[in-house]
């Protein structure tokens, strides 16, 4: 059940931090799980599960990130119309993707987007959250805090663009 | 009053992550003070927003391609930046965890046992009340009255609810098998670990969890039915054997063993007629319930037709193949001819068009888990393996 709770949570995490890019997402996602199988023999076990997979979704976006960040600007690539060679499928899921909430989501700094997808993906706990990005309960209350009034003012601007 | 505005507290206060003091310090505060109500409403509006953030389904083909990558023995891509700081972490991880696992070994219980929870009522370990709580060993009787509850721990893999009136006995625990007995009443389990991991004996056959939630009843003749809510469930009795997928229910009888699995929202005349063909002992009974399983089928109900190929007599396998076709076609390399001799690769390709998950990939990707998952976790959590 693992496999199958966790599978469609860490191919959201991974769609939402890198700002909707599908390709993107699904080769972060096959590292994780591949990662996962491969060094499954270093969870000690006095971690939770959740805490050390999430570990690796977080260094597997991170290097992602760098890596496409030197051809092109996710935040445009995310907000431009889709590219001409884009499958139905990718042009489907970007429609869905650009949404406005997701589009918030996307135009968070990482360190504000990590805590809001932990919480609102995973439902992790402030201090699960903390336990996982090595900072303390206040800081991820702080950073909730500014992201949720990134996004309530975000969602009013979007409004105002409808 | 106004020196201690609140808006750094405004999202913990939401989400309840403060002490009874601070929330009742916010909750104060924010009823005198406009300009820390207006943050909280900020805030408010960005919880709703973040609560639109939906799970998105992964598609098939990242499975598809792990599986590939792990047959062919690919592993992700080396970081060389990462490598020092690795091997540094790796070696004191290697440190830390031979200490864990000398001292759990030290200090693990020989005899492991699960602790079980009072939900309701007063269950019984042993005849003996558990009082809000107690310990499950290997052998013990689980027992609970028309008004009690208990909620066990499998190990550190799930949990199963046991409902009124049942009667469950823990059979073995270790890293290689968790086994429980019920014999009477209900219980409903959520596994979270590698499939064959946890089983459940009934007297009418054996449930193995595949990586999944599920009910299982057992009723005082010692009939069972399976209700499968999530992932997949195998009934097995000697070589009868019925993967259950989530959505689907299956009995099973004392002497025959696991029925024919149907999706629950099938008809009520399809039940029926499935359940008389299943464990019906008159074969002209049996062969009028085919006939109405056959014509009340609709498409989803073709993963019943499919088990159905193999379990009729082979006069009433052409009858069988012909409805399942007209219902989802068989793809294009596969025959007839090859159905009705019950030709292994040809009915799996088949079962692969069925509107169930492909559990293909799932399935490689479980079995080198549950290798990985038994050598490690198995011992980091005192349980002794095979080897």
């Amino acid at each position: 059940m693992l496999f199958e709770a966790y599978k469609d949570r860490v191919y959201s995490v991974a769609i939402y931090s890198l700002a909707g890019n599908e390709m993107a997402a699904a080769d972060v996602t096959q590292q994780v799980f591949l990662k996962l199988m491969t060094r499954i023999n270093q969870f000690r076990g006095d971690s939770d599960f959740a805490t050390w997979l999430y570990r690796l979704v977080i260094n597997a976006c991170h290097d992602e990130y760098r890596k496409r960040r030197r051809f092109v600007s996710l935040a445009d690539s995310f907000l431009r119309t889709p590219a001409r060679g884009d499958s139905p499928r990718a042009r489907y899921a970007r429609k869905e993707l650009c949404g406005r909430v997701q589009a918030a989501i996307g135009e968070l700094k990482p360190k504000l987007r990590w805590p809001i997808l932990l919480k609102y993906v995973e439902g992790m706990s402030y201090e699960e959250i903390a336990g996982l990005l090595g900072c303390s309960k206040g800081t991820v209350a702080s950073r909730l805090n500014r992201a949720h009034k990134a996004l309530g003012k975000k969602l009013s601007h979007l409004k105002d663009q409808v | 009053m106004f020196s201690h505005h609140v808006t750094s507290l405004s999202s913990p206060y939401f989400h309840g992550e403060l002490t009874a003091a601070e929330d009742h310090r916010v909750a104060e505060h924010l009823r005198i003070c406009a300009a820390c109500r207006g943050e909280y409403e900020v805030v408010k509006a960005g919880v709703r927003t973040a609560s639109e953030i939906k799970v998105i389904c992964a598609p098939e083909s990242v499975w598809v391609q792990v599986a590939s990558n792990l047959d062919g023995g690919q592993l992700p891509p080396a970081r060389l930046w990462f490598l020092r700081p690795l091997a540094i972490a790796a070696v004191i991880l290697l440190i830390a965890a031979v200490s864990l696992l000398l001292l759990r070994q030290h200090s693990a219980d020989p005899k492991p046992r699960w602790n079980v929870a009072r939900v309701g009522g007063l269950p019984r370990i042993d005849s003996v009340d558990i009082g809000e709580s107690g310990k499950l060993g290997v052998g013990q009787w689980l027992e609970t009255d028309a008004s009690s509850r208990a909620r066990i721990e499998v190990a550190a893999i799930g949990e199963v609810e046991i409902d009124p009136n049942s009667r469950v006995r823990l059979l073995e625990t270790n890293s290689e098998e968790h086994r429980l007995e019920l014999a009477r009443g209900r219980l409903s389990a959520r596994i979270s670990a590698p499939p064959k991991l946890f089983f459940v004996n009934t007297p009418s056959g054996v449930a193995e969890d595949l990586g999944c939630a599920y009910t299982l009843e057992v009723d005082n003749d010692g009939n069972s039915i399976l209700h499968v809510t999530l992932g997949w469930v195998s009934l097995q009795l000697t070589d009868r054997e019925s993967s259950v997928p989530a959505g689907a229910a299956c009995a099973m009888k004392p002497g025959f063993g696991p029925g024919t699995p149907y999706f629950e929202d099938a008809s009520e005349l399809f039940r029926a007629a499935l359940l008389k063909f299943d464990f019906s002992g008159n074969p002209e009974d049996r062969k009028s319930a085919l006939a109405t399983v056959l014509s009340e089928a609709r498409a989803r109900d073709a993963m019943t037709l499919w088990y159905l190929l193999r379990r009729v007599d082979p006069c009433c396998r052409p009858a069988v193949y012909d409805r399942m076709a007209g219902l989802v076609s068989p793809p294009p390399d596969v025959t007839r001819e090859g159905i009705l001799n019950l030709d292994r690769p040809m009915l799996d390709r088949w079962k692969s068009r069925l509107s169930i998950r492909s559990d293909v990939p799932a399935k490689k990707i479980h079995s080198l888990w549950k290798k990985l998952w038994t050598e490690t976790l198995g011992r980091i959590h005192g349980f002794e393996g095979k080897q």
